[in-house]
C-alpha cells in the first residue's frame, strides 16, 4: 500500500472514530481543527455521519408532548421584559386601568349596580398587550365572566384561566373558549378568594393543563380589584 | 417532506425566520424525539433533550451548508450526540456515586434491544446494515454500541474482554472493512 493510501485509510478511520464519539478530548479537537481547512476530511466526515445516521431508520416516531415545542419557543423568543422600564410599567398600567374600564363598558360587563352586577373585576392583560381578557365577578352567584378583545390561542392549544390567591398555588378555573367570551362559575370554595388574588392565562396543551397546575407559559395577568 | 424541502427550511431559519423553525419543528420532531427515547430510554430525559436539539438548531442553522451533510443526517447527528452526551453523563454520575466495579459495569448493561434486535430485516435495509453483517458479530456490535449507547473505547474493552488497544485496532479495522464494502 502507498504512503498516500495508507494516510487515507488512517483518516477514514479517524473520521468513523469522530463520528462516533470515540476519540479522546485532545484528538477530537485536533481532528476538528483539521475539518475546518481540509475539504476530503469533511467529506469523509459527512459520509460517516449520514451511514452511521441510517442506523436510526427503524426507531419508531414519537410525536413529542406540545409543551416541548411552546417551551422552545419561550427560550429562543422570549417576551421583552419591561421590569427595568418603571416609567413603561407606570404607563402600562394606568393605561391598561383606563382600557379596563373602557372595555367593560362597551362590553357590557359592567351595567348599573344592583343584583346581578359584577362586584369585582380584573384587567389580564400581557406586558405587552398582546392578548387583553377583561373580566368581572360577581359574588352573589360566583359568575365570572371574561371577554377576551386581543390575544388568542396558539392552534392546536388551549388558554388556561388560574386563580392565585397570596402565595397559594394556582387553581385552575377553567379553560377559555375559542370564542370572545367566557363564563365560568368559581367554586364556592374560591369565590372569598378572588378579591385581591391574581387571575393569570397561560399557554396549555389542547383541553388545558394534564397535571393541574400550569405547565406552559404565562400569557397574561391581572389583579382583582372591587368595582 | 422531502430532503430538498427540509434544505430550504434550514437555509430559511438560517436567516432567522421563525416560521421555518415552527415548519421544521412540526415536520422532524417526531423522529428526533424517537432517536433521543431510543438512546436515552427515559421519556422525561428524551423531553428535555430534544428542547436542546431544536435550540442547537435554530443556533447552528447557519454552520449546517459547511458540514456539507444532507438535511436529516445533519439534524438527526445533532440529536444523536446531544442523546449521547445525556447517557454519558448519566453513566459518569452513576460512577461517581460510588458504584463498585462489578455494579458499575452491569449498569452499562444495555436496557434496550440488543444489536440483533437493532438492525430489523426488511426489503429496504439501508446498506450500511448490509455491510455490518459481513464483519464478525461482535466487532458489528460494537460499532453499533459506539453509535447508539455511546459507549467509549474503555468501555467497549471492557465489555469484550480485551485489551484497549486491541479495542482500538479491532474497531478502527471494522470501520475500514465497512468502508470497502460501503463503496463498492
Amino acid at each position: 500500500m502507498s504512503a498516500a493510501a495508507s494516510d487515507r485509510d488512517e483518516d477514514r478511520a479517524l473520521a468513523g472514530e469522530y463520528a462516533l464519539g470515540l476519540l479522546e478530548p485532545d484528538a477530537a479537537a485536533a481532528f476538528e481543527a483539521r475539518l475546518l481547512t481540509d475539504p476530503d476530511l469533511r467529506a469523509m466526515h459527512a459520509e460517516w455521519a449520514q451511514d452511521f445516521a441510517s442506523l436510526t431508520d427503524d426507531f419508531p416516531e414519537v410525536t413529542p408532548p406540545a409543551r416541548i415545542k411552546a417551551a422552545v419557543h419561550d427560550l429562543l423568543f422570549p417576551t421583552p421584559p419591561r421590569r427595568n422600564a418603571l416609567m413603561g410599567w407606570v404607563l402600562g398600567g394606568l393605561m391598561a386601568a383606563g382600557l379596563a374600564v373602557f372595555l367593560l363598558m362597551n362590553s357590557g360587563l359592567l351595567g348599573p349596580s344592583g343584583p346581578g352586577a359584577p362586584t369585582l373585576t380584573a384587567m389580564i392583560t400581557a406586558e405587552d398587550g398582546a392578548m387583553v381578557v377583561a373580566a368581572a365577578f360577581d359574588d352573589t352567584d360566583g359568575t365570572l365572566n371574561l371577554e377576551r378583545t386581543a390575544g388568542a390561542a396558539v392552534p392546536g392549544r388551549s388558554l388556561e384561566l388560574w386563580l392565585i390567591a397570596g402565595d397559594n398555588a394556582p387553581v385552575s378555573l377553567g379553560v377559555l373558549t375559542d370564542g370572545v367570551h367566557t363564563s365560568v362559575t368559581v367554586p364556592d370554595a374560591l369565590r372569598g378568594q378572588m378579591a385581591g388574588g391574581t387571575l393569570a392565562i397561560t399557554d396549555e396543551p389542547l383541553g388545558g393543563s394534564p397535571t393541574g397546575g400550569p405547565t406552559g407559559a404565562v400569557m397574561a395577568t391581572g389583579v382583582v380589584t372591587p368595582v | 417532506m422531502t430532503q430538498a424541502e427540509i434544505d430550504s427550511l434550514i437555509a430559511r431559519i438560517a436567516t432567522g425566520e421563525r416560521q421555518a423553525f415552527t415548519a421544521l419543528y412540526d415536520r422532524t420532531s417526531a423522529k428526533l424525539f424517537g432517536i433521543c427515547l431510543r438512546v436515552l430510554n427515559d421519556r422525561g430525559e428524551a423531553e428535555d433533550v430534544l428542547q436542546e436539539v431544536f435550540v442547537k438548531v435554530w443556533h447552528n442553522a447557519k454552520r449546517y451548508r459547511a458540514g456539507g451533510f444532507s438535511p436529516m443526517t445533519w439534524l438527526i447527528t445533532i440529536a444523536r450526540n446531544a442523546a449521547i452526551d445525556r447517557l454519558r453523563k448519566r453513566r459518569s454520575k452513576k460512577e461517581d456515586g460510588g458504584q463498585d466495579g462489578l455494579d458499575a459495569v452491569e449498569r452499562l448493561a444495555d436496557p434496550a434491544p440488543g444489536p440483533e434486535a437493532l438492525v430489523v430485516a426488511s426489503d429496504e435495509r439501508a446498506q450500511l446494515a448490509l455491510c455490518l453483517d459481513t464483519l464478525e458479530p461482535a466487532r458489528a456490535e460494537a460499532v453499533q454500541r459506539a453509535y447508539l449507547e455511546g459507549e467509549t473505547y474503555d468501555e467497549l474493552a471492557r465489555r469484550f474482554a480485551v485489551p484497549l488497544n486491541t479495542m482500538r485496532t479491532w474497531l478502527r479495522r471494522s470501520l475500514l472493512k465497512l468502508k470497502e464494502c460501503l463503496s463498492q
